[in-house]
């Protein structure tokens, strides 16, 4: 039970931003990303939000152009619930919502060039799999403090 | 996001403007190019660590995040590794975040780069207090936090395992804070299952305990994924944590106690939640053990009211978030009372089963699509059943929606809910709806309607055609496994005219030019092994059949062709006309480059020349029953595809009620053909001759405590030649003795058959109270009149029958099955001076009655004699000839003829016989039982008289296609050479 990957990826299929908690190669995670795409891209707003594709369970939204992709492994061994499929949906809406509280309206653009920073906050919610945080305020608490700190000249934030 | 650096922006603009894929990678390469020059430093000294010192902090830490950037993008990073841990060694804080985040992106945890890192990571890990003192942001836990969190996030990680007791100690310690804490738990985490040994449960379910009491709802998150991940590994370790788990979802649920920061659209922490219900499902007895202690009692109450409470008030609302993460703790519920099973309160499951039952009709797809995977997890449940077949309609429509999705779901339900009563409606919608259905979903559809269909089918020939229109509907997606499957079934079920009619039924499947190759493979292999069984079907002969299979050979490929090869062979061996048409092939395939293909035709050709033809009869001989494995193919593709324990899985492995009856009923016909067996054992060992006129009937039917007369001694003989020459001709004195005569008239017309029997008196005086008993047979249907009271089978019953006179009975019988006995008869009566007779006899109704003469060429006659060769269907016994007749010469052979020709019914083919010494006859044995189509089943039967005049014998052997048939037809044929 845990999340294998999050994508964010624009309607073009094109990645902004990929995070793996499992350990897939480079080669096969460019065929899985662009795969789920396709897949994504070729259903209608009145179908559901997921999609199973090569045993993993895929949860996906979109917002605007922007896909915003969970997969988890769909259980193999016996013990391994999967995810909570609208526990992750709405986890991904949390996230979106994270995001605009701390940038104003989230948009593409803003996620490729603050790359790290959504990382760091990605980091702050999920980590190795698992949601670690819900409150958007404890999750933006430490991104608010770097920020202010590399405003300071002589900070060890610079 | 002024932290930004100008170049990293520049790049990702050019990257954003790059029109195509080929540019991008142009930009990229250049890039790469560009970095790897600034990282090896030309002309200066490179650090120790193999970084470049002379890099300032901003360039360094924009050239790794455009690494980063690059990696990300898909493209292999190969270099720069020593930076990005220089980056971690440095004691800034925004440095030490790049050097992290690209530490846990960018490497393996395998990677050799790790051991030199180590320290550090261990170092940021223990280090408490601030770097620098003259800071007042919380740095305590900065540099820790970024260290959990690479650690949590590299994967495939063995060496960090040494640092396990610095993460546990990290997540226990007091001064550690929230943030730290439930880092620390997901780091241990992720440190447990990658060495699960790391963590005994008995020494770390208190600190788990006191985790749990964590006032801070994102330690609790975390804390329960930490122990959902132990508890997996080792439920019963950590039973005793259930109450605080029921604990905190009460206060969730019941109490609505929740910091206004976790609260999603005002429901408590929806993931906390399902992280809760999903611990609790992994103690499924829970409910029916809980009578250990108070406190267990208390918190299992207190579960049940929480888990009714989620499944009563969960509405719908008008946000869409707020709705989905109440149904999200709401499926979670389902989850736990669908492990609880028949232990859990009834009225929850009734509660849920309602619910779901909403949820697969609403226009909503999350919903519909998780109502019918979850109604699926609740069909597995004893004595749902019935509740979920009223939504049988609702799921059908679902597997037509537009979404693969959804459709996907509703296969998957119907294949669980599907049983016997519901199985061919099920079957025939899936079969009718693959028509339809896209590729991705052809392949599982088909493999589940083969399942589905062996599994319910209460006649297999159903199954076979359900099987067919798989392969015209969607033959690529027929896997051989489905089709071997139906290979085994159909050679393991000789019981009726399967085979017969799979056979018939590949053979018009295959006519077409066009089919699919699979249709071939089956029909040839088919055809090959049961193809004889309708070659005398019109259009169906051994010729018909080749030219049939042999027109895809064009268009077959390697497998197929071999198959066909093995098929040719063994029409070749049982039809002659076969062998000119199949050599050419041979022939040609002895050059083929497939070794299978060149191998099997050279071996298939030589082998008449090499081998006698009994050994080569031996080798084409069809398949010996497959054995009968528990699992079987399909089931174990269906276990790959969808792992152990779906529902899909458990469903297919439960033996169905149809299988369990097809299983009894091949059980049952083994006991019966033993009991047969034994029978025929006894029987034999009783009398010495093989068709006694006198019946083994008991005497029960007589009062026992009067003495009841037989059947005189010294008639006996008479009799049997009495009852021998009736089998043969058409009327006769079947019994005679100084009171009683009985003579028999019958007449047979295919199947029917009219037996009239005379009863005369030849006493002074008249029988009383006369009977006539004729006991009910299994293979005929008879139909009785006779006079007054003749057949009343009671002590004071019968009829008088006054002297000189006679009763009269009449038989009109259809025969049903083969047989190879004749029915019995009791004649009861009194005379007058009150002794009670008793004789049981036989009618001479015998098998060859119902024998229809059929003429044969000689090419045809010898075809199939040699195809019914051995096993039961052959029946052989050498007979001497009575020893006061005259020597065995060609008017006594013309007697011999005569018999078996007028009085066994058989047609005489002539041109088998080249000698005086054989008489060769075919006939067909008529019933009256119909076959899937009509038609009346018959069977053929051959017949040769062989004599050897020297030693004054004959060698009597009939092949029939059933045993019984064999059987019979021979003793009649002995008896009646012994009178000739």
């Amino acid at each position: 039970m845990a999340i294998s990957f999050l994508l964010m990826v624009n309607k073009q299929g094109q990645t902004r931003l990929s995070s793996y908690y499992e350990w897939i190669s480079l080669i096969e995670r460019n065929a899985l990303e662009s795969e789920i795409i396709r897949k994504c891209l070729s259903r209608s707003e009145f179908q559901c939000s997921f999609v199973e594709y090569r045993g993993y369970k895929v949860v996906y939204r979109r917002y605007a152009s922007l896909f915003f992709i969970v997969g988890t492994k769909l259980s193999k061994d016996g013990n391994d619930n999967p995810e909570n499929e609208l526990g992750l949906l709405e986890f991904i809406h949390n996230l979106v919502e994270t995001m605009d509280k701390w940038a104003g309206s989230i948009c593409e653009l803003d996620i490729m060039y603050s790359l790290e920073l959504i990382h760091f906050l990605l980091d702050e919610m999920v980590q190795n799999g698992h949601i670690v945080e819900s409150n958007k305020m404890n999750v933006l608490r430490p991104l608010d403090l770097m920020e202010r700190e590399s405003q300071k000249a002589e900070s060890i934030y610079r | 996001m002024s932290s930004q650096a100008r170049g990293l922006q520049n790049f990702i603009s050019d990257l954003r403007n790059a029109k195509s894929k080929e540019e991008e990678q142009k930009r990229v390469d250049k890039e790469l190019a560009n970095i790897r020059k600034k990282f090896t430093a030309t002309g200066k000294q490179l650090a120790e660590d193999g970084s470049n010192n002379s890099l300032n902090s901003y360039s360094r830490k924009k050239y790794v995040w455009k690494l980063v950037y690059i990696h990300v993008l898909g493209y292999d990073v190969d270099f720069g590794h020593a930076e990005v841990l220089a980056l971690v060694r440095s004691t800034k804080y925004s440095e030490k975040h790049v050097g992290y985040t690209a530490l846990s992106l960018l490497l393996r945890g395998d990677d050799p780069m790790m051991n030199s890192i180590l320290n550090t990571i261990r170092k940021d890990l223990t280090t408490l207090g601030p770097t620098s003192a003259k800071n007042n942001a919380p740095t305590t836990d900065t540099a820790q936090s970024l260290a959990l969190c690479s650690i949590a996030n590299i994967t495939g990680l063995e060496l960090i395992q040494t640092l396990h007791s610095e993460v546990q100690h990290t997540l226990m310690a007091k001064s550690s804070t929230p943030c730290v804490k439930k880092k620390a738990a997901l780091c241990l985490l992720r440190l447990v299952r990658t060495s699960p040994k790391l963590v005994s449960g008995k020494e770390f379910v208190a600190q788990m305990a006191q985790l749990l009491q964590d006032k801070h709802l994102g330690v609790l998150t975390s804390s329960m994924s930490l122990l959902y991940g132990l508890a997996t590994q080792n439920p019963s370790e950590y039973q005793s944590l259930i109450p605080y788990a029921v604990h905190i979802l009460g206060l969730l649920v019941l109490k609505k106690a929740c910091a206004r920061e976790y609260l999603y659209y005002r429901t408590p922490s929806p993931w906390l939640q399902i992280k809760l219900l999903k611990f609790l499902q992994l103690y499924p007895q829970i409910l029916s053990t809980g009578q250990e202690n108070d406190g267990q009692d208390q918190s299992i109450a207190q579960l049940v009211s929480v888990v009714s409470k989620i499944l009563t008030e969960t509405d719908v609302s008008d946000s869409i978030n707020k709705s989905n993460a109440d149904h999200a703790v709401l499926f979670e519920a389902v989850n736990l009372i669908v492990t609880w099973g028949s232990s859990g309160p009834a009225q929850l499951r009734e509660g849920a089963m309602k619910l779901l039952g909403k949820f697969i009709s609403v226009r909503e797809p999350n919903i519909r699509y998780l109502g019918l995977l979850t109604m699926a997890k609740l069909a597995q449940l004893e004595g749902t059943a019935d509740s979920i077949k009223k939504h049988q309609a609702t799921v059908l429509v679902s597997l037509k929606d537009a979404d693969i999705s959804v459709r996907r779901r509703a296969l998957d339900l119907l294949f669980v809910m599907c049983d016997t009563d519901n199985a061919e409606r099920i079957v025939d919608e899936l079969v009718a709806h693959l028509v339809l259905a896209d590729a991705a979903i052809r392949e599982e559809m088909v493999l589940k309607i083969a399942i589905l269909a062996e599994k319910y089918a209460t006649d297999l020939r159903w199954y076979v055609d359900t099987i067919l229109k798989l392969i015209s509907i969607s033959g690529d997606h027929v896997s051989d496994a489905i089709w071997h499957r139906v290979v085994q079934i159909v050679t393991n079920h000789p019981q009726g005219d399967l085979q017969a009619y799979t056979a018939a039924t590949l053979l018009v499947a295959a006519s077409p030019r066009r089919c699919h190759e699979t249709a071939v493979r089956v029909a040839a292999y088919v055809l090959g092994e049961f193809g004889f069984l309708v070659a005398e079907r019109p259009g169906m002969s051994g010729e018909e059949q080749f030219r049939i299979l042999h027109q895809h050979w064009a268009t077959s490929d390697a497998t197929t062709r071999a198959i066909l090869v093995s098929t040719y062979a063994k029409l070749a061996n049982l039809y002659e006309e076969c062998r000119p048409l199949v050599a050419p092939v041979f022939a040609r395939c002895k050059n083929s480059v497939d070794v299978e293909i060149q191998q099997r035709s050279a071996e298939y050709a030589a082998m008449r020349e090499a081998f006698s033809p009994e050994a080569v009869e031996d080798l084409l001989r069809e398949m010996p029953p497959f054995e009968d494995k528990k699992q079987s193919a399909l089931e174990q593709r269906l276990r790959e595809k969808e792992g152990e324990d779906s529902a899909a899985v458990a469903k297919a492995i439960r033996p169905s009620a149809a299988q369990r009856q097809r299983q009894q009923q091949s059980q049952a016909a083994a006991r019966a053909a033993e009991e047969v067996a034994a029978q025929q054992a006894a029987e034999q060992n009783a009398r010495n001759d093989p068709i006694s006129p006198i019946s083994d009937g008991s005497p029960g039917a007589g009062p026992l405590d009067r003495p009841t007369v037989g059947i005189p001694k010294d008639v006996i003989p008479a009799m049997r030649k009495a009852f021998s020459n009736l089998c043969t001709s058409p009327s006769g004195v079947l019994f005679e003795n100084s009171l009683l005569q009985v003579g028999v008239k019958h007449e047979y017309v295919g199947a029917q058959g009219r037996i009239s029997v005379f009863f005369g008196n030849l006493s002074k005086a008249p029988l009383l109270h006369f009977r006539a008993v004729v006991d009910d047979q299994d293979h005929l249907k008879i139909q009785k009149q006779g006079t007054q009271g003749l057949l009343d089978d009671s002590d004071d019953g019968g009829c008088t029958v006054a002297v000189r006179t006679q009763a009269k009975l009449l038989l009109l019988v259809e025969v049903t099955a083969p047989f190879d006995d004749a029915p019995a008869m009791r004649v009861i009566f009194e005379t007058e001076e009150g002794e009670l007779h008793e004789y049981p006899l036989r009618l001479p109704i015998v098998a060859t009655c119902f024998m229809e003469p059929v003429t044969l060429e000689p090419g045809a006659f010898m075809q199939r004699w040699r195809s019914l060769e051995g096993q039961d269907r052959e029946c052989q016994e050498v007979v001497k000839a009575p020893p006061n007749v005259p020597a065995i010469d060609e008017e006594y052979m013309k007697r011999i003829a005569n018999i078996i020709t007028d009085g066994l019914k058989f047609g005489r083919c002539q041109g088998c016989d080249p000698t005086p010494w054989t008489v060769s006859g075919a006939a067909t044995f008529r019933t009256g039982s119909k076959d899937a189509n009509g038609n009346n089943i018959n069977v053929g039967c051959l017949v040769r008289v062989e004599a050897n005049p020297q030693a004054g014998a004959f060698r009597v052997t009939t092949r029939t296609l059933h045993p019984l048939c064999s059987k019979a037809v021979k003793n009649v044929a002995l008896v009646s050479i012994k009178l000739a």
